[in-house]
Protein backbone atom coordinates (compact mmCIF):
# COMPACT_ATOMS: atom_id res chain seq x y z
CA UNK A 1 0.00 0.00 0.00
CA UNK A 2 1.31 3.72 -0.85
CA UNK A 3 -0.18 6.86 -0.61
CA UNK A 4 -2.27 7.79 -3.58
CA UNK A 5 -3.81 10.76 -4.57
CA UNK A 6 -6.99 9.50 -4.63
CA UNK A 7 -6.95 7.79 -0.76
CA UNK A 8 -8.93 10.16 1.71
CA UNK A 9 -7.78 7.84 4.20
CA UNK A 10 -4.75 5.38 4.25
CA UNK A 11 -4.02 3.56 7.62
CA UNK A 12 -1.02 1.52 7.75
CA UNK A 13 0.00 -1.38 10.24
CA UNK A 14 -1.70 0.83 12.74
CA UNK A 15 -1.29 -0.41 16.64
CA UNK A 16 -3.07 0.52 19.40
CA UNK A 17 -2.25 -0.78 22.87
CA UNK A 18 -3.53 0.29 26.31
CA UNK A 19 -3.27 -0.53 29.77
CA UNK A 20 -1.22 -3.76 29.02
CA UNK A 21 -3.88 -4.96 26.03
CA UNK A 22 -2.80 -4.66 21.95
CA UNK A 23 -6.73 -3.46 20.99
CA UNK A 24 -5.57 -3.01 17.17
CA UNK A 25 -2.84 -5.44 15.99
CA UNK A 26 -1.44 -4.16 12.74
CA UNK A 27 -4.41 -2.82 11.22
CA UNK A 28 -4.28 -1.56 7.08
CA UNK A 29 -7.49 0.60 5.98
CA UNK A 30 -7.94 2.60 3.03
CA UNK A 31 -10.96 4.62 1.96
CA UNK A 32 -10.86 6.76 -1.63
CA UNK A 33 -12.12 10.05 -2.20
CA UNK A 34 -15.88 9.82 -2.49
CA UNK A 35 -15.98 5.94 -1.61
CA UNK A 36 -18.68 5.08 1.65
CA UNK A 37 -16.42 1.98 3.45
CA UNK A 38 -18.16 -0.21 5.78
CA UNK A 39 -15.71 -1.48 9.25
CA UNK A 40 -17.82 -3.99 10.16
CA UNK A 41 -17.06 -6.17 13.35
CA UNK A 42 -18.88 -7.70 16.51
CA UNK A 43 -18.60 -5.69 19.83
CA UNK A 44 -15.46 -5.12 21.30
CA UNK A 45 -13.92 -6.02 18.03
CA UNK A 46 -12.02 -2.58 17.95
CA UNK A 47 -14.15 -0.30 15.38
CA UNK A 48 -14.58 2.52 17.70
CA UNK A 49 -10.51 2.85 18.61
CA UNK A 50 -9.87 2.49 14.68
CA UNK A 51 -12.03 5.49 14.09
CA UNK A 52 -10.93 7.36 17.07
CA UNK A 53 -7.32 6.63 15.84
CA UNK A 54 -8.15 8.41 12.47
CA UNK A 55 -9.98 11.06 13.52
CA UNK A 56 -6.87 11.70 15.48
CA UNK A 57 -8.66 11.64 18.70
CA UNK A 58 -6.59 8.66 19.96
CA UNK A 59 -2.40 8.35 19.45
CA UNK A 60 -1.57 5.36 17.31
CA UNK A 61 1.03 3.23 19.17
CA UNK A 62 2.58 2.31 15.98
CA UNK A 63 1.89 2.73 12.69
CA UNK A 64 0.62 5.66 10.07
CA UNK A 65 -2.77 7.56 9.24
CA UNK A 66 -2.99 9.77 6.45
CA UNK A 67 -5.30 11.69 6.04
CA UNK A 68 -5.97 13.53 2.68
CA UNK A 69 -1.78 13.28 2.55
CA UNK A 70 -1.10 14.16 5.66
CA UNK A 71 0.45 11.40 8.22
CA UNK A 72 -1.50 12.73 11.31
CA UNK A 73 -0.45 10.00 13.84
CA UNK A 74 3.03 11.29 14.74
CA UNK A 75 1.58 15.53 15.27
CA UNK A 76 0.58 16.78 18.93
CA UNK A 77 -3.03 17.92 19.94
CA UNK A 78 -1.86 21.72 18.69
CA UNK A 79 -0.90 20.52 15.31
CA UNK A 80 -3.91 18.61 14.56
CA UNK A 81 -6.38 20.80 15.07
CA UNK A 82 -6.30 22.50 12.05
CA UNK A 83 -6.96 19.30 9.84
CA UNK A 84 -9.84 18.10 12.03
CA UNK A 85 -11.87 20.53 10.19
CA UNK A 86 -11.48 18.40 7.58
CA UNK A 87 -13.10 15.37 9.01
CA UNK A 88 -16.48 15.35 10.60
CA UNK A 89 -17.28 12.35 13.30
CA UNK A 90 -20.86 11.44 14.76
CA UNK A 91 -20.59 9.27 17.67
CA UNK A 92 -22.67 6.46 18.62
CA UNK A 93 -24.12 7.99 21.28
CA UNK A 94 -24.21 11.24 19.51
CA UNK A 95 -22.26 12.77 22.26
CA UNK A 96 -24.54 16.37 21.79
CA UNK A 97 -23.54 18.84 23.98
CA UNK A 98 -26.65 18.52 26.61
CA UNK A 99 -26.38 21.85 27.99
CA UNK A 100 -26.79 23.40 24.56
CA UNK A 101 -30.12 23.89 22.60
CA UNK A 102 -29.62 22.17 19.10
CA UNK A 103 -28.92 25.00 17.21
CA UNK A 104 -26.49 25.74 19.56
CA UNK A 105 -24.68 22.24 19.15
CA UNK A 106 -25.07 22.92 15.22
CA UNK A 107 -23.52 26.57 15.56
CA UNK A 108 -20.67 25.46 17.58
CA UNK A 109 -18.29 24.96 15.43
CA UNK A 110 -19.04 27.91 13.29
CA UNK A 111 -19.35 30.28 15.87
CA UNK A 112 -15.49 29.18 16.87
CA UNK A 113 -13.85 28.89 13.30
CA UNK A 114 -15.77 31.13 10.92
CA UNK A 115 -15.69 34.77 11.08
CA UNK A 116 -19.58 34.65 9.44
CA UNK A 117 -22.38 37.09 10.47
CA UNK A 118 -24.93 36.01 13.08
CA UNK A 119 -27.82 35.95 9.97
CA UNK A 120 -25.41 33.41 8.02
CA UNK A 121 -24.62 31.33 10.87
CA UNK A 122 -28.25 30.81 11.14
CA UNK A 123 -28.88 29.97 7.83
CA UNK A 124 -26.06 27.66 7.95
CA UNK A 125 -27.60 25.88 10.93
CA UNK A 126 -31.27 26.03 9.68
CA UNK A 127 -29.74 24.28 5.95
CA UNK A 128 -27.76 21.72 8.13
CA UNK A 129 -30.88 21.00 9.79
CA UNK A 130 -32.94 20.59 6.84
CA UNK A 131 -30.46 18.27 5.28
CA UNK A 132 -31.08 15.86 7.91
CA UNK A 133 -34.54 16.39 7.92
CA UNK A 134 -35.03 18.34 11.00
CA UNK A 135 -36.94 21.54 11.36
CA UNK A 136 -38.66 23.48 13.55
CA UNK A 137 -36.50 21.56 16.86
CA UNK A 138 -33.83 24.20 16.68
CA UNK A 139 -34.48 25.16 20.34
CA UNK A 140 -34.66 21.69 21.97
CA UNK A 141 -32.69 20.49 24.06
CA UNK A 142 -30.76 16.86 23.18
CA UNK A 143 -32.73 15.19 26.68
CA UNK A 144 -35.72 16.35 24.69
CA UNK A 145 -35.05 14.31 21.38
CA UNK A 146 -35.38 10.86 20.53
CA UNK A 147 -32.44 8.98 19.79
CA UNK A 148 -32.74 8.68 15.73
CA UNK A 149 -33.28 12.56 15.57
CA UNK A 150 -30.14 12.83 18.39
CA UNK A 151 -28.36 11.31 15.43
CA UNK A 152 -29.40 13.75 13.07
CA UNK A 153 -28.39 16.30 14.98
CA UNK A 154 -25.07 15.14 15.60
CA UNK A 155 -24.31 14.61 11.54
CA UNK A 156 -25.87 18.26 11.04
CA UNK A 157 -22.85 19.18 13.72
CA UNK A 158 -20.51 17.35 11.94
CA UNK A 159 -21.53 18.82 8.76
CA UNK A 160 -21.70 22.27 9.61
CA UNK A 161 -18.10 22.85 8.53
CA UNK A 162 -18.41 21.16 5.68
CA UNK A 163 -15.95 18.31 6.61
CA UNK A 164 -14.49 16.01 3.00
CA UNK A 165 -14.78 12.94 5.46
CA UNK A 166 -17.46 12.13 7.67
CA UNK A 167 -16.91 8.98 10.24
CA UNK A 168 -20.24 7.13 11.44
CA UNK A 169 -19.92 5.38 14.66
CA UNK A 170 -23.12 3.02 14.78
CA UNK A 171 -25.17 5.06 12.88
CA UNK A 172 -27.89 2.48 13.30
CA UNK A 173 -27.66 1.08 16.50
CA UNK A 174 -30.09 1.20 18.82
CA UNK A 175 -32.63 2.91 15.76
CA UNK A 176 -35.75 1.34 14.67
CA UNK A 177 -35.85 0.01 11.11
CA UNK A 178 -37.45 2.92 9.86
CA UNK A 179 -35.16 5.14 11.69
CA UNK A 180 -32.39 2.93 10.49
CA UNK A 181 -33.22 2.93 7.22
CA UNK A 182 -33.65 6.83 6.76
CA UNK A 183 -30.27 7.12 8.50
CA UNK A 184 -28.75 4.40 5.45
CA UNK A 185 -30.27 6.76 2.64
CA UNK A 186 -29.13 10.20 4.15
CA UNK A 187 -25.77 8.78 4.48
CA UNK A 188 -26.19 7.62 0.14
CA UNK A 189 -27.54 11.08 -0.59
CA UNK A 190 -24.68 13.21 1.45
CA UNK A 191 -22.13 11.14 -0.64
CA UNK A 192 -23.66 11.09 -3.92
CA UNK A 193 -24.59 14.87 -3.78
CA UNK A 194 -21.88 16.26 -1.87
CA UNK A 195 -19.20 13.69 -2.78
CA UNK A 196 -18.20 13.19 1.11
CA UNK A 197 -15.67 10.11 1.42
CA UNK A 198 -17.62 8.17 4.38
CA UNK A 199 -16.67 5.66 6.78
CA UNK A 200 -19.48 3.92 8.77
CA UNK A 201 -18.82 1.72 11.88
CA UNK A 202 -21.18 -1.04 12.66
CA UNK A 203 -22.44 -4.34 13.50
CA UNK A 204 -25.29 -3.83 11.67
CA UNK A 205 -25.00 -6.11 8.64
CA UNK A 206 -28.31 -4.93 6.51
CA UNK A 207 -27.79 -1.39 7.20
CA UNK A 208 -23.78 -1.78 5.59
CA UNK A 209 -24.60 -4.10 3.14
CA UNK A 210 -27.25 -1.38 1.76
CA UNK A 211 -25.00 1.65 1.97
CA UNK A 212 -21.22 0.92 1.39
CA UNK A 213 -19.71 0.29 -1.91
CA UNK A 214 -16.60 -1.71 0.31
CA UNK A 215 -16.75 -3.62 3.44
CA UNK A 216 -13.68 -4.64 5.67
CA UNK A 217 -14.74 -6.99 8.38
CA UNK A 218 -12.19 -6.76 11.61
CA UNK A 219 -12.05 -9.58 14.28
CA UNK A 220 -10.24 -8.98 17.56
CA UNK A 221 -8.22 -5.70 16.33
CA UNK A 222 -7.20 -7.75 12.49
CA UNK A 223 -9.16 -7.38 9.47
CA UNK A 224 -9.52 -10.36 8.26
CA UNK A 225 -11.61 -9.66 5.28
CA UNK A 226 -12.41 -7.04 2.68
CA UNK A 227 -14.38 -6.88 -0.44
CA UNK A 228 -17.61 -5.33 -2.07
CA UNK A 229 -20.39 -6.11 -0.52
CA UNK A 230 -21.44 -8.93 -2.58
CA UNK A 231 -17.56 -10.78 -2.17
CA UNK A 232 -18.31 -10.26 1.53
CA UNK A 233 -21.48 -12.16 1.52
CA UNK A 234 -19.83 -14.85 -0.57
CA UNK A 235 -16.98 -14.58 1.68
CA UNK A 236 -15.26 -18.30 2.55
CA UNK A 237 -13.57 -17.13 5.97
CA UNK A 238 -15.05 -18.49 8.76
CA UNK A 239 -15.38 -15.38 10.57
CA UNK A 240 -17.22 -13.99 8.08
CA UNK A 241 -19.32 -16.83 7.95
CA UNK A 242 -20.08 -17.05 11.18
CA UNK A 243 -20.63 -13.34 11.72
CA UNK A 244 -23.19 -13.30 8.45
CA UNK A 245 -24.85 -16.25 9.66
CA UNK A 246 -26.04 -15.04 13.23
CA UNK A 247 -26.83 -11.71 11.81
CA UNK A 248 -29.31 -14.13 9.22
CA UNK A 249 -33.04 -14.00 9.11
CA UNK A 250 -33.04 -17.43 9.17
CA UNK A 251 -34.94 -19.29 11.79
CA UNK A 252 -32.72 -20.75 14.66
CA UNK A 253 -33.79 -24.68 13.53
CA UNK A 254 -32.19 -23.48 9.90
CA UNK A 255 -29.41 -22.37 10.93
CA UNK A 256 -28.67 -25.18 13.32
CA UNK A 257 -29.21 -27.61 10.20
CA UNK A 258 -26.31 -25.96 8.22
CA UNK B 1 6.55 7.86 18.43
CA UNK B 2 7.00 11.80 20.17
CA UNK B 3 6.22 11.49 23.53
CA UNK B 4 5.58 15.03 24.63
CA UNK B 5 5.20 16.25 28.07
CA UNK B 6 2.20 18.38 27.58
CA UNK B 7 -1.73 18.17 29.22
CA UNK B 8 -2.90 15.24 26.62
CA UNK B 9 -7.23 14.99 26.37
CA UNK B 10 -6.98 11.18 26.09
CA UNK B 11 -7.74 9.04 28.05
CA UNK B 12 -4.18 8.19 30.38
CA UNK B 13 -3.61 5.14 31.32
CA UNK B 14 -4.55 3.16 34.25
CA UNK B 15 -1.71 2.76 36.73
CA UNK B 16 -1.63 -0.39 38.80
CA UNK B 17 0.47 0.80 42.06
CA UNK B 18 -0.41 3.51 44.58
CA UNK B 19 3.20 5.48 43.81
CA UNK B 20 1.90 5.17 40.06
CA UNK B 21 -1.46 7.08 40.63
CA UNK B 22 0.22 10.25 42.83
CA UNK B 23 2.65 10.58 39.81
CA UNK B 24 -0.26 10.42 37.84
CA UNK B 25 -2.08 12.66 40.08
CA UNK B 26 0.75 15.61 40.10
CA UNK B 27 1.88 14.65 37.22
CA UNK B 28 -1.24 15.50 35.28
CA UNK B 29 -2.49 18.55 37.72
CA UNK B 30 0.73 20.18 36.68
CA UNK B 31 0.48 19.69 33.26
CA UNK B 32 -3.23 20.70 32.83
CA UNK B 33 -1.78 24.07 34.90
CA UNK B 34 0.44 24.59 32.62
CA UNK B 35 -1.96 24.00 29.82
CA UNK B 36 -4.44 26.45 31.57
CA UNK B 37 -2.05 28.77 32.49
CA UNK B 38 -0.66 29.07 28.36
CA UNK B 39 -4.54 29.12 27.80
CA UNK B 40 -5.11 31.99 29.46
CA UNK B 41 -2.67 34.12 28.17
CA UNK B 42 -2.58 33.52 24.69
CA UNK B 43 -5.63 31.50 22.84
CA UNK B 44 -9.80 32.67 22.87
CA UNK B 45 -11.32 33.95 25.50
CA UNK B 46 -14.67 32.13 26.08
CA UNK B 47 -16.35 34.98 27.52
CA UNK B 48 -19.68 33.61 27.94
CA UNK B 49 -18.94 30.42 29.38
CA UNK B 50 -16.82 32.36 31.81
CA UNK B 51 -19.46 35.10 32.61
CA UNK B 52 -21.60 31.98 33.43
CA UNK B 53 -19.74 30.59 35.49
CA UNK B 54 -18.64 33.56 37.05
CA UNK B 55 -22.36 33.57 37.83
CA UNK B 56 -22.32 30.04 39.08
CA UNK B 57 -19.07 30.19 41.48
CA UNK B 58 -20.83 34.23 43.01
CA UNK B 59 -24.14 33.53 42.92
CA UNK B 60 -24.80 30.33 44.21
CA UNK B 61 -21.94 30.30 47.00
CA UNK B 62 -22.39 33.83 48.01
CA UNK B 63 -25.65 33.14 50.33
CA UNK B 64 -24.03 29.53 51.94
CA UNK B 65 -20.75 31.71 52.70
CA UNK B 66 -22.73 34.68 54.01
CA UNK B 67 -24.79 32.16 56.22
CA UNK B 68 -21.84 29.94 57.47
CA UNK B 69 -19.27 33.12 57.72
CA UNK B 70 -22.01 34.84 59.88
CA UNK B 71 -22.31 32.10 62.44
CA UNK B 72 -18.87 31.27 62.88
CA UNK B 73 -18.06 35.30 63.46
CA UNK B 74 -20.64 34.82 65.82
CA UNK B 75 -19.60 32.32 67.60
CA UNK B 76 -15.95 33.49 68.64
CA UNK B 77 -17.72 36.23 69.21
CA UNK B 78 -19.69 34.28 71.86
CA UNK B 79 -16.38 32.55 73.45
CA UNK B 80 -13.66 35.78 72.62
CA UNK B 81 -16.56 38.04 74.72
CA UNK B 82 -17.36 35.42 77.35
CA UNK B 83 -13.76 35.68 78.69
CA UNK B 84 -12.90 38.82 77.98
CA UNK B 85 -15.64 40.58 79.84
CA UNK B 86 -14.85 38.77 82.20
CA UNK B 87 -11.24 39.95 82.78
CA UNK B 88 -12.55 43.60 81.45
CA UNK B 89 -11.08 42.90 78.27
CA UNK B 90 -14.43 43.97 76.27
CA UNK B 91 -12.82 46.50 73.84
CA UNK B 92 -10.63 43.61 72.33
CA UNK B 93 -13.58 41.49 71.17
CA UNK B 94 -13.83 43.10 67.54
CA UNK B 95 -10.45 42.50 67.10
CA UNK B 96 -10.34 39.42 67.73
CA UNK B 97 -12.90 38.59 65.81
CA UNK B 98 -11.80 40.49 62.76
CA UNK B 99 -8.35 39.04 63.08
CA UNK B 100 -9.49 35.52 63.11
CA UNK B 101 -11.95 36.29 60.44
CA UNK B 102 -9.77 38.03 57.84
CA UNK B 103 -6.42 35.78 58.48
CA UNK B 104 -7.90 32.39 58.67
CA UNK B 105 -12.08 31.60 58.88
CA UNK B 106 -13.35 33.85 56.22
CA UNK B 107 -10.53 32.43 53.15
CA UNK B 108 -11.14 28.56 54.39
CA UNK B 109 -15.06 29.26 55.03
CA UNK B 110 -14.99 30.29 51.77
CA UNK B 111 -12.84 27.52 50.23
CA UNK B 112 -15.19 24.49 51.84
CA UNK B 113 -17.96 26.12 50.89
CA UNK B 114 -17.17 26.82 47.57
CA UNK B 115 -15.51 23.06 46.85
CA UNK B 116 -18.73 21.72 48.17
CA UNK B 117 -20.88 23.78 45.91
CA UNK B 118 -18.89 23.88 42.77
CA UNK B 119 -16.18 21.98 43.24
CA UNK B 120 -18.36 18.67 43.22
CA UNK B 121 -20.55 20.10 40.40
CA UNK B 122 -17.27 21.24 38.49
CA UNK B 123 -16.23 17.55 38.68
CA UNK B 124 -19.44 16.04 37.85
CA UNK B 125 -20.01 18.26 34.78
CA UNK B 126 -16.85 17.83 33.26
CA UNK B 127 -16.98 13.97 34.14
CA UNK B 128 -19.87 13.41 32.47
CA UNK B 129 -18.97 15.23 29.08
CA UNK B 130 -15.72 12.95 29.61
CA UNK B 131 -17.45 9.40 29.60
CA UNK B 132 -20.45 10.57 27.50
CA UNK B 133 -18.04 11.70 24.27
CA UNK B 134 -18.55 15.28 24.91
CA UNK B 135 -15.41 15.88 25.52
CA UNK B 136 -14.11 14.24 21.85
CA UNK B 137 -16.75 15.77 20.37
CA UNK B 138 -15.19 19.52 21.32
CA UNK B 139 -11.61 17.92 19.82
CA UNK B 140 -13.70 16.51 17.22
CA UNK B 141 -14.71 20.34 16.35
CA UNK B 142 -11.40 21.73 16.83
CA UNK B 143 -11.98 23.21 20.32
CA UNK B 144 -9.61 22.58 22.64
CA UNK B 145 -11.48 20.83 26.05
CA UNK B 146 -8.93 23.30 28.46
CA UNK B 147 -9.10 26.38 26.53
CA UNK B 148 -13.19 26.10 26.78
CA UNK B 149 -13.90 24.20 29.64
CA UNK B 150 -10.80 24.67 32.45
CA UNK B 151 -9.76 28.16 31.67
CA UNK B 152 -13.12 30.12 31.98
CA UNK B 153 -13.69 27.88 35.44
CA UNK B 154 -10.13 28.98 36.64
CA UNK B 155 -10.60 33.33 35.17
CA UNK B 156 -14.55 32.41 37.11
CA UNK B 157 -12.45 31.34 40.25
CA UNK B 158 -9.94 33.62 40.72
CA UNK B 159 -12.19 36.43 40.18
CA UNK B 160 -14.98 35.24 42.59
CA UNK B 161 -13.26 33.91 45.33
CA UNK B 162 -11.51 36.74 46.43
CA UNK B 163 -14.81 38.70 46.24
CA UNK B 164 -16.82 36.27 48.06
CA UNK B 165 -13.61 35.98 50.61
CA UNK B 166 -14.54 39.71 51.20
CA UNK B 167 -18.38 39.12 51.86
CA UNK B 168 -17.28 36.11 54.11
CA UNK B 169 -15.41 38.82 56.29
CA UNK B 170 -18.47 41.24 56.50
CA UNK B 171 -20.90 38.41 57.51
CA UNK B 172 -18.25 37.64 59.98
CA UNK B 173 -18.00 40.80 61.60
CA UNK B 174 -21.47 41.52 61.27
CA UNK B 175 -22.51 38.15 63.11
CA UNK B 176 -19.81 38.61 65.75
CA UNK B 177 -21.23 42.64 66.46
CA UNK B 178 -24.69 41.19 66.86
CA UNK B 179 -23.71 38.64 69.42
CA UNK B 180 -21.38 41.44 70.70
CA UNK B 181 -24.41 43.33 71.80
CA UNK B 182 -25.47 40.52 74.07
CA UNK B 183 -22.28 40.78 75.90
CA UNK B 184 -22.67 44.91 76.31
CA UNK B 185 -20.30 45.59 74.06
CA UNK B 186 -21.32 48.66 72.02
CA UNK B 187 -21.16 48.81 68.25
CA UNK B 188 -18.79 51.63 68.74
CA UNK B 189 -16.28 49.72 70.92
CA UNK B 190 -16.83 46.92 68.44
CA UNK B 191 -15.64 48.36 65.77
CA UNK B 192 -12.93 50.79 66.98
CA UNK B 193 -11.79 47.52 68.32
CA UNK B 194 -11.55 46.82 65.21
CA UNK B 195 -9.48 49.68 63.75
CA UNK B 196 -6.78 49.22 66.95
CA UNK B 197 -5.92 45.71 65.97
CA UNK B 198 -6.83 44.29 62.70
CA UNK B 199 -4.35 46.01 59.88
CA UNK B 200 -5.46 45.89 56.20
CA UNK B 201 -2.74 43.55 55.44
CA UNK B 202 -4.90 41.24 57.65
CA UNK B 203 -7.68 41.51 55.39
CA UNK B 204 -5.39 41.68 51.93
CA UNK B 205 -3.40 38.56 53.09
CA UNK B 206 -6.61 36.48 53.78
CA UNK B 207 -7.66 37.64 50.44
CA UNK B 208 -4.30 36.25 48.60
CA UNK B 209 -5.16 33.07 50.53
CA UNK B 210 -8.42 32.71 48.46
CA UNK B 211 -6.85 32.93 45.11
CA UNK B 212 -4.87 30.28 46.21
CA UNK B 213 -7.80 28.55 47.17
CA UNK B 214 -9.18 29.28 43.89
CA UNK B 215 -6.33 27.96 41.76
CA UNK B 216 -6.58 24.42 43.84
CA UNK B 217 -9.95 23.59 43.64
CA UNK B 218 -10.23 24.97 40.55
CA UNK B 219 -7.79 22.67 39.14
CA UNK B 220 -8.39 19.61 41.20
CA UNK B 221 -12.15 19.78 40.48
CA UNK B 222 -11.55 19.97 36.19
CA UNK B 223 -8.56 17.23 36.57
CA UNK B 224 -10.86 14.76 38.17
CA UNK B 225 -13.73 15.92 36.04
CA UNK B 226 -11.51 15.46 32.59
CA UNK B 227 -9.92 11.88 33.72
CA UNK B 228 -13.09 10.50 34.84
CA UNK B 229 -13.57 6.66 33.31
CA UNK B 230 -16.41 4.18 33.62
CA UNK B 231 -19.76 5.17 33.60
CA UNK B 232 -22.05 7.35 36.13
CA UNK B 233 -20.07 5.50 39.14
CA UNK B 234 -16.94 6.50 37.21
CA UNK B 235 -18.65 10.56 37.59
CA UNK B 236 -19.21 9.79 41.19
CA UNK B 237 -15.43 8.73 42.04
CA UNK B 238 -14.27 11.58 40.08
CA UNK B 239 -16.26 14.04 42.36
CA UNK B 240 -15.95 12.72 45.60
CA UNK B 241 -12.36 13.00 44.70
CA UNK B 242 -12.23 16.37 43.59
CA UNK B 243 -13.94 17.14 47.21
CA UNK B 244 -11.65 15.40 49.09
CA UNK B 245 -8.64 16.34 47.71
CA UNK B 246 -9.49 19.84 46.86
CA UNK B 247 -10.37 20.34 51.14
CA UNK B 248 -6.96 18.44 51.91
CA UNK B 249 -4.67 20.72 49.46
CA UNK B 250 -6.56 23.73 50.60
CA UNK B 251 -5.81 22.81 54.37
CA UNK B 252 -2.01 21.72 53.41
CA UNK B 253 -1.80 25.25 51.34
CA UNK B 254 -3.29 27.32 54.52
CA UNK B 255 -0.82 26.05 56.57
CA UNK B 256 1.93 27.12 54.31
CA UNK B 257 0.47 30.10 53.73
CA UNK B 258 -0.08 31.25 57.07
CA UNK B 259 3.34 30.69 57.75
CA UNK B 260 4.30 32.54 54.90
CA UNK B 261 2.35 35.94 55.52
CA UNK B 262 1.33 36.33 58.69
CA UNK B 263 3.43 33.96 60.98
CA UNK B 264 6.66 36.86 60.96
CA UNK B 265 4.25 39.93 61.84
N1 LIG C 1 -9.23 2.48 27.64
C1 LIG C 1 -9.33 1.15 27.50
N2 LIG C 1 -8.70 0.34 28.36
C2 LIG C 1 -8.79 -1.00 28.21
N3 LIG C 1 -9.49 -1.61 27.26
C3 LIG C 1 -10.15 -0.85 26.38
C4 LIG C 1 -10.11 0.57 26.43
N4 LIG C 1 -10.86 1.05 25.43
C5 LIG C 1 -11.35 -0.02 24.77
N5 LIG C 1 -10.93 -1.17 25.34
C6 LIG C 1 -11.22 -2.53 24.87
O1 LIG C 1 -10.90 -2.61 23.52
C7 LIG C 1 -11.81 -3.42 22.83
C8 LIG C 1 -12.35 -2.71 21.61
O2 LIG C 1 -13.13 -1.61 22.01
P1 LIG C 1 -13.98 -0.78 20.95
O3 LIG C 1 -13.06 -0.19 19.95
O4 LIG C 1 -14.84 0.16 21.70
O5 LIG C 1 -14.87 -1.91 20.27
P2 LIG C 1 -16.17 -1.79 19.36
O6 LIG C 1 -16.39 -0.36 19.04
O7 LIG C 1 -15.86 -2.63 18.15
O8 LIG C 1 -17.29 -2.39 20.13
C9 LIG C 1 -12.88 -3.81 23.83
O9 LIG C 1 -12.65 -5.14 24.22
C10 LIG C 1 -12.67 -2.88 24.97
O10 LIG C 1 -12.98 -3.51 26.18
MG1 LIG D 1 -18.01 0.86 19.49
Amino acid sequence: MKTNSTDAILVKSLVYAVNGTTILKGVDFRAAYGEIVGIMGASGSGKTTLLKCIAGLLRPTAGEVWIEGVNIAPLSEREKMPLRLRLGIVFQYAALFDYMTVYENVAFGLERHRRLPRSEIARIVKERLAWVGLEGVEHLYPSQLSGGMRKRVGLARALALDPHIVLFDEPTSGLDPVNAYQIDRLIHRLNRELGLTAVVVSHDVTSLFRTTDRIVVIDSGQIVEEGTPEAIRQSEHPKVQAFLRMASTESLEEQAGI
Amino acid sequence: MREELVWQDEEAPQRASVAGVVLEFIGGLTLLLVASVRGLLAGRKEWREMLHQMAFIGATSAPIVVLTSAFTGAVITLYSASLLVRVGGGSFVGGATALAMARELAPILTGIMVTARCGSAIAAQLGTMKITEQIDALRALAVSPVQYLVVPRLIAGLLMFPLLGAIANFAGVLGGGVVATAFEISPFTYLRSIQLFVEPFDFIGGLIKTLVFALIIIMVSCHQGLSARGGAVGVGHATTRAVVLSMVLVFIANYFLADALFARR
